[in-house]
């Protein structure tokens, strides 16, 4: 929009830099490289926004991992099954993590895209955008992932007082020194091999990064196969039984892991189009204009707003089932127990929701990291809405709508197919175990209450974006 | 150095006065100075300014002159560093620079119409809805809201494309949108800054044609432009130069307009 890009002006385009040789392409990214990381002061933030970014992936996976490998020191009978139940944990949360880590790395890149394709346009070959991208993309994780090692320091006492087996996890939190420098190495690979698999849409075509491509929609057929899937897995639900005569603890397992496999793949399937469908009927009934807008949002690309929250799809599946069968359980049989299955009942669901809450921490922060990527993005439509006389008000609550509901669609989504699984252990767990069953409601609710808050943490960027039109316009 | 005479200005001001014909303006400017926080000059120089009710006015002027600074202050977008500048509404005249930025935002949306050189819609939303948002906003019913809209849009030629979404309409229908939205508000007032900036000649001809239509059913126009032929067709055209009202004249002088817009 600036008359002043360098792309309109072709008299001034400079010889394209020969660097037919990958060391000349690197010889030229360096020369380029403080050229490239000079930036106006209005960009200050948009720097700062990826590093925390990557502070905060590397913090939550440090704590993730801290959690899981305390239990490793442990070392009597059940020390075992305490193990296998933070594995099962670790790779519950590991599509969350997933999730931001991919907020991360899209937020660090939408930044370098406009600036590539103008190299692009100025002459620069592949390699030497090639390199810098990497270039820029491992020192933004690096940077990021060292601030996020002094979260973990900071976060790691706080979850230390969770108590298992009566006792607080306390020092078991810290991870061996030696993987810190190993998380923020492994932080930075990442993010250089997601630059570079985001790149190819800006070395294929300069102008690729500004022509946004409309969102594939989802077939009807995979709904059927998905409802297929459900009802197969409610079928198998039942003879969970039956295999365990035939086959053995090692049958249950494997059902169960398939169950819960085709589950995932099922809500996948199933999520992008309920959410499709739902938006569609918002976008008809809408009488408000944040409500409009916010359905005409998620219909733009209704899988990447599933795909957005999707990371409590699973964690909230299993958070159904944990507080469903603990509930249960603990009505029936503590009697004859020993102490220490006591304390696994216990531990267990506290596990679980320790796992939903987490998953749910990291959904917002991968919110939070989106929306304001995206506010940034739509920083010319905030001016422009705001010279029509639209109140601020309308925009921000229009995002927060359109994360709101996909996170409804998910969250609500998934617990219900659990519950269906198991419909008739939901009804008994609500008679026998009211407390259980509320205070599994007060952690979704909490994480609810997390998301929202992230998701409007974006409109602060807004009164900044109009103080300085001329910024974006 | 062409004049800065005083003189030149209170000369167009009373020949547009002399049209007014004594009636109160519908907004009137006076002594309004913008200066911008990093700026060494200031990018208007108390400028005194009378737009009466159904006037068509073309500002003119070379790039940086402060056109669009003089637009976004006479329209509450800006507030200036000095000066007033005052609406006649219904309710009396009101002290736009005096208002703060709920009120001035308030009166944009109810009073004031707009038409960019672009990007003041939404993409995501249909033309029909991009119209009716305006309606919606002032808390009409949707449906009655996309009613009227979808009336705007057929008088200004979109028949037809009321489903489609920003994206899918050319520059010149895109624009004629923004024309519907600006006045399907029943806005008196309409603020055009290089309307016909990013379209060919003879689109042009046709969004200006819809704009000075709107001038005919009594709304008041103001119009910044680079485009010689855009001004000879409105009322009366006002050239800046370094923020100072240099010529104010009814029919465009093509002295004037060569002489400052070529500088
Ligand atoms: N936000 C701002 N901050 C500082 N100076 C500004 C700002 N906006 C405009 N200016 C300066 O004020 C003067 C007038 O600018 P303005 O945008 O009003 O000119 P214009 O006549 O609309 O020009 P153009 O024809 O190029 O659009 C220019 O010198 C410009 O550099
Ligand atoms: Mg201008």
């Amino acid at each position: 929009m600036t008359a002043a890009a360098p792309s309109s002006t072709p008299g001034s385009v400079p010889a394209p830099v020969p660097d037919a040789r990958p060391a000349g392409a690197f010889a030229t990214a360096v020369h380029l490289a403080p050229l490239f990381a000079r930036r106006r002061d209005g960009d200050r933030l948009a720097l700062a926004l990826p590093v925390a970014a990557f502070a905060v992936v590397t913090a939550l996976l440090l704590v993730v991992l801290g959690g899981a490998q305390a239990f490793f020191g442990w070392d009597d009978d059940l020390a075992f099954t305490y193990e296998a139940f933070a594995i099962i944990a670790v790779v519950l949360l590991v599509v969350p993590l997933a999730t931001v880590g991919a907020s991360a790395a899209r937020l660090a890149a939408r930044r370098r895209d406009e600036r590539l394709a103008s190299l692009r346009l100025l002459g620069a070959t592949t390699g030497t955008i090639t390199v810098l991208t990497v270039l820029e993309a491992a020192a933004t994780a690096l940077v990021g992932a060292v601030v996020g090692v002094a979260g973990y320091a900071v976060l790691a006492p706080v979850v230390g007082l969770l108590r298992f087996r009566g006792e607080a996890l306390g020092a078991q939190m810290w991870v061996p020194w030696w993987w810190l420098p190993l998380a923020v190495l492994g932080v930075g690979l990442l993010a250089a091999a997601s630059a570079v698999v985001g790149l190819r849409a800006v070395v294929v075509t300069p102008l690729g990064v500004r022509t946004r491509q409309r969102a594939g929609t989802a077939h009807w057929v995979r709904v059927v196969i998905a409802v297929g899937v459900l009802l197969g897995g409610m079928v198998v639900m039942q003879m969970l039984g039956v295999l365990g005569n035939l086959g053995g603890v090692v049958a249950i397992i494997g059902a169960l892991a398939a169950i819960f496999g085709g589950m995932l793949l099922a809500l996948d399937a199933l999520g992008p189009w309920f959410v499709r469908v739902r938006a569609r009927r918002q976008a008809r009934k809408a009488q408000t204009v944040p409500r409009l807008l916010a359905a005409r949002m998620v219909l733009e690309d209704p899988k990447a707003a599933w795909r957005q929250v999707s990371g409590v799809a699973m964690t909230s599946f299993v958070g159904v089932f944990g507080a469903v069968g603990l509930a249960l359980t603990q009505t029936t049989s503590t009697e004859g127990m020993d102490p220490d299955e006591q304390w696994l009942m216990q531990d267990i669901s506290t596990g679980v929701l320790v796992t939903v809450a987490i998953s749910f921490l990291m959904v917002a922060c991968s919110v939070g990291i989106n929306q304001a990527a995206g506010t940034l993005d739509r920083a010319a439509v905030h001016v422009s809405l705001d010279r029509l006389g639209v109140p601020r008000s309308v925009m921000s609550e229009a995002s927060r709508r359109a994360v709101m509901s996909a996170l409804w669609m998910v969250a609500g989504g998934s617990a219900l197919c659990a519950a269906v699984l198991i419909f008739p252990l939901v009804g008994m767990a609500i008679f026998v175990q009211p407390i259980a069953i509320v205070t599994a409601l007060a952690v979704f609710a909490a994480g609810f209450l997390a998301v929202r808050g992230a998701a409007a943490l974006s409109a602060r960027l807004v009164p900044g974006i109009l103080a300085r039109p001329e910024r974006v316009l | 150095m062409p004049t800065r005479d005083p003189l030149v200005v209170r000369r167009g001001r009373c020949l547009a006065a002399g049209r007014v014909g004594g009636m109160t303006p519908l907004l009137s400017a006076r002594g309004l100075t913008m200066q911008y926080p990093g700026g060494t000059t200031p990018a208007l120089d108390a400028v005194d300014l009378d737009i009466a009710a159904g006037e068509s006015v073309a500002v003119m002027g070379a790039s940086g002159s402060g056109k669009t600074t003089l637009l976004h202050c006479l329209a509450g977008i800006l507030r200036p560093t000095a000066g007033s500048v005052t609406l006649g509404s219904a309710n009396g005249p009101v002290r736009i620079e005096s208002l703060d930025d709920a009120g001035r935002s308030r009166l944009r949306r109810e009073e004031l119409g707009f038409v960019f050189q672009q990007g003041l819609l939404l993409d995501e939303l249909t033309a029909l809805e991009n119209v009716a948002v305006a309606r919606m906003l002032a808390g009409v019913p949707r449906a009655q809201a996309e009613t009227e809209a979808a009336q705007w849009l057929h008088h200004l030629g979109l028949a037809g494309l009321e489903q489609r979404r920003l994206g899918e309409l050319s520059g010149g229908q895109a624009q004629r949108v923004a024309i519907a939205r600006a006045q399907v508000t029943g806005a008196r007032l309409i603020f055009a800054d290089e309307p016909t900036g990013a379209l060919d000649s003879a689109t042009s001809v046709e969004v200006l044609d819809l704009l000075l239509a709107a001038t005919q059913a009594g709304r008041t126009l103001v119009v910044v432009t680079h485009d010689a032929d855009v001004a000879r067709r409105c009322a009366r055209t006002v050239v800046l130069r370094d923020g100072r009202v240099v010529s104010d004249t009814a029919a465009p002088s093509q002295a004037a307009t060569a002489a400052e817009v070529s500088r």
